[in-house]
């Protein structure tokens, strides 16, 4: 990846094969009521691809400056399967992780590259990853831990 | 007639030029006394509604009228005072009275117009030059024409509580409660906001009468559970008390229980007069003994219907027998309202577990109708490393245990993990069963779901909170009868995208400590294993709970649903109050032609439930 391009296309396809992700997962989903969770969140992530795509098109800027709250939830919680009868505790602990596994790789990138102008472009791609993780994590403490 | 009869209407005519004798303004202008009783200011925007001033008022001169920009919620009729000032003989009571302190009178008397309609007014809705008139009598600072202060209930000291399992709450004694009754002014703004709507001011009326009998008939009419609910109800009535807003709210809970324990078990059967029931010889199954099954059992055995009760435990109540401790809810009480309920011919099937004892399937191909009230049965899991460590217990499961009498083995030195209700009722027993309890909470006190009182008590009591405390990590401890909690510190911070404060783990503010055992009580979810995939896709579900229609009803034709399993409150007077509106709908379902605009038949029902 040595182009702004070609970071952007990789970053793309990752949303789209995190939505692919979420579709499959909602056509074995067992548990009543996941199937529509699981599409919900592959709309999410279609969403985030959407926003790349308009960025790339020059119709959207990242914004490599934004500080962006970190819950910190994902961080200590253990890691769960993809399994079919998975509840929504665990899809929404999956999502998190993901994103969050995202937000390191982009911003492991932004300190390897030498260049200014793609370091740029690493970073605020971290900090889009930065923002869908404090979706999902915002989401697990509404819905997951009302009562605590 | 003479000639002066003739030409007199002429001569009067003549003054139709002169100056007026009246004047249309007071050529004086001469103010009221600084403390006259004039015109009536309300300050629609503290007023809430309640109608004490009309009530109070001795010459009608009162409506309470609806108000486009005060529309009803709870707490608020949404209804605002209109005065007819041919009526209002300015006596202040309607001032004296009012709850909110909304209403108050200013020095102005003078009032002059050519509609006489205009005297009838909304005061603080209409435009009137008075309303910000600083002058005017007003109610003397600290008089109050019912008791600002509640009479306290005789409580067990915490030192004497931890001692035993016993009643913490002794209840009143007549003349307490008559005080305490006398306290209402039965405007009726709590029926709306209980789930259930009791008719409260009506049975607090009973005890002012010393009606006993009619107070429980008003009960029973929308809650079989009084003795119950007059124990633990999470008593949303006194939230929007009215008395609430200048001192403290009707202990309305209490005096709910104070005629529940006014009349003997034996009695109900000759009070209530359940004999004429007249059996339409349908069927139904319910699913579950909790507060919402029973409650729809008693309701429907009103009806007519033959109840079957299927229980997965060896009793009755559900929560209110497994999770809720005998301090705050004594077996007796709850047995004297399950007993009534059961002896009406409701057919109890306990130890019967569906999905395995008997298939959902039969039971649908059995029973014109079933019920499901199956609950929240499922600890919710923390999902932290080490959670699976066999020293950290959930708290239901502390609860069930204790509830059986079974010893659940917390140790001496326990963490309570959570900062609902299970939370509060697992650390409360932990300290009777002798244990030092400290409560981990990821939050600050005030965002504590439990109730404000069982955290007061719980402290009371000897437990210590810690609040804004987020687990991370379980590990075993050195010693190895005990199990290590590693937890750090978190910050409020504002969610950017509103909603209340999140916590945020401060990760260079950790500690870790060593405990007798970890009880996690952090929430619990529903288990519906007990359903097929198929039947579960026709019943709406979201977020693991069912979504039931108008009625309690579900996309599966002659199913309905209620109690914490489909609803956001989960406690128990929304659960009976489910059961209550199930029975209405199931009673509509199997009598269709008694009602023709019915909305719970199959075919409506299926189309209804599909498109939730």
């Amino acid at each position: 990846m040595n182009t702004v391009d070609e970071i952007l296309d990789y970053a793309i396809d990752q949303e789209q094969q995190a939505a692919d992700f979420y579709a499959s997962l909602a056509k074995r989903a067992e548990k009543a009521g996941m199937k529509e969770i699981l599409l919900e969140f592959a709309e999410e992530e279609k969403r985030h691809k959407e926003r790349l795509l308009a960025v790339k098109s020059g119709d959207h800027e990242l914004t490599p400056e934004q500080e962006v709250l970190d819950l910190k939830i994902s961080d200590y919680l253990v890691e769960v399967d993809a399994s079919d009868d998975i509840s929504y505790q665990d899809a929404l602990i999956v999502a998190m992780k993901r994103e969050r596994a995202a937000y390191e790789l982009y911003s492991d990138m932004a300190e390897k590259v030498p260049e200014s102008n793609l370091r740029q472009v690493f970073v605020g791609l971290a900090k889009e990853e930065a923002k869908h993780k404090l979706f999902f994590e915002s989401e697990y403490d509404e819905r997951v831990l009302m009562d605590n | 007639m003479n000639l002066k009869d003739l030409l007199s209407p002429f001569f009067v005519w003549q003054r139709a030029f002169e100056k007026p004798y009246t004047s249309m303004r007071p050529t004086i202008d001469r103010p009221g006394a600084p403390a006259y009783r004039g015109f009536h200011i309300n300050v629609a925007e503290t007023c809430v509604g309640c109608g004490s001033c009309h009530t109070i008022c001795q010459n009608h001169a009162i409506d309470m009228v609806p108000v486009e920009q005060f529309q009803g919620r709870p707490g608020d009729s949404g209804l605002r005072p209109r005065f007819d000032y041919g009526r209002c003989c300015w006596c202040g009571l309607c001032v004296d009275i009012c709850t909110a302190a909304s209403l108050r009178m200013s020095n102005e008397y003078a009032w002059i117009t050519e509609d006489p309609t205009e005297f009838h007014f909304t005061a603080g809705v209409d435009d009137k030059a008075w309303q910000d008139n600083e002058h005017g009598y007003r109610r003397a600072e600290g008089y109050h024409l019912y008791p600002p202060k509640r009479i306290e209930m005789d409580m067990l000291s915490p030192e004497e509580s931890v001692q035993s399992f016993d009643e913490v709450a002794r209840g009143y004694n007549e003349e307490q409660a008559k005080k305490e009754a006398d306290r209402c002014v039965e405007c009726g703004i709590c029926v709306a906001t209980c789930p259930a709507h009791m008719d409260v001011p009506d049975y607090i009326h009973s005890i002012r009468d010393g009606d006993y009998e009619k107070g429980l008939q008003l009960m029973y009419r929308t809650n079989p559970f009084p003795a119950t609910c007059g124990r633990i109800c999470t008593r949303r009535c006194e939230s929007v008390c009215p008395v609430g807003i200048l001192g403290e709210p009707v202990a309305i809970r209490w005096l709910k229980r104070f005629i529940v324990d006014q009349v003997d078990a034996g009695e109900y059967t000759r009070i209530l007069n359940n004999d004429a029931v007249v059996e339409s010889g349908h069927r139904v199954a319910i699913i579950g003994a909790g507060p919402g099954g029973l409650s729809a059992a008693y309701y429907l055995r009103q009806y007519g219907h033959a109840v079957s009760v299927f229980e997965a435990q060896a009793s009755a109540g559900g929560m209110l027998r497994y999770g809720v401790p005998s301090y705050r809810l004594p077996d007796a009480d709850l047995d004297k309202d399950i007993e009534y309920i059961v002896s009406l011919g409701v057919e109890m099937n306990y130890n019967t577990r569906i999905g395995k004892d008997i298939s959902f399937e039969q039971l649908l191909q059995d029973y014109d109708a079933v019920f499901l009230s199956t609950g929240l049965s499922v600890p919710s899991s923390m999902r932290i490393q080490g959670e699976d460590h066999p020293r950290v217990l959930s708290g239901l499961q502390v609860l069930a245990d204790v509830a059986n009498g079974r010893d659940p083995g917390i140790g001496r030195k326990v963490a309570v993990i959570g900062g609902g209700n299970v939370a509060m009722d697992a650390s409360r027993v932990s300290r009777r069963l002798g244990g030092d309890v400290t409560i981990l909470y990821r939050r600050r006190i005030a965002d504590m779901p439990a109730d404000t009182e069982e955290i007061h008590e719980s402290q009371e009591e000897g437990c210590t909170i810690v609040p804004q405390a987020i687990p991370v990590e379980i590990v075993d401890a050195a010693d190895s009868s005990q199990v290590t909690i590693k937890w750090g510190e978190a910050e409020m911070v504002q969610d950017p995208k509103g909603g209340r404060p999140r916590p945020v783990l401060q990760e260079d503010r950790m500690h870790e400590e060593s405990y007798d055992c970890i009880i996690s009580a952090i929430g619990q979810g529903s288990n519906l294993d007990y359903l097929s995939r198929e039947i579960q896709d026709q019943l709406a579900i979201e977020w693991g709970k069912f979504s039931p229609g108008e009625y309690q009803h579900t996309g599966l034709a002659r199913v309905f649903v209620g109690g914490d399993v489909a609803n956001r409150t989960a406690d128990a007077i929304s659960a009976i109050e489910d059961g209550h509106h199930a029975a209405r709908g199931i009673n509509r379902f199997l009598n269709p032609d008694a009602y023709p605009n019915n909305n719970t038949s199959p075919d409506t029902t299926r189309s209804e439930g599909e498109q939730q």
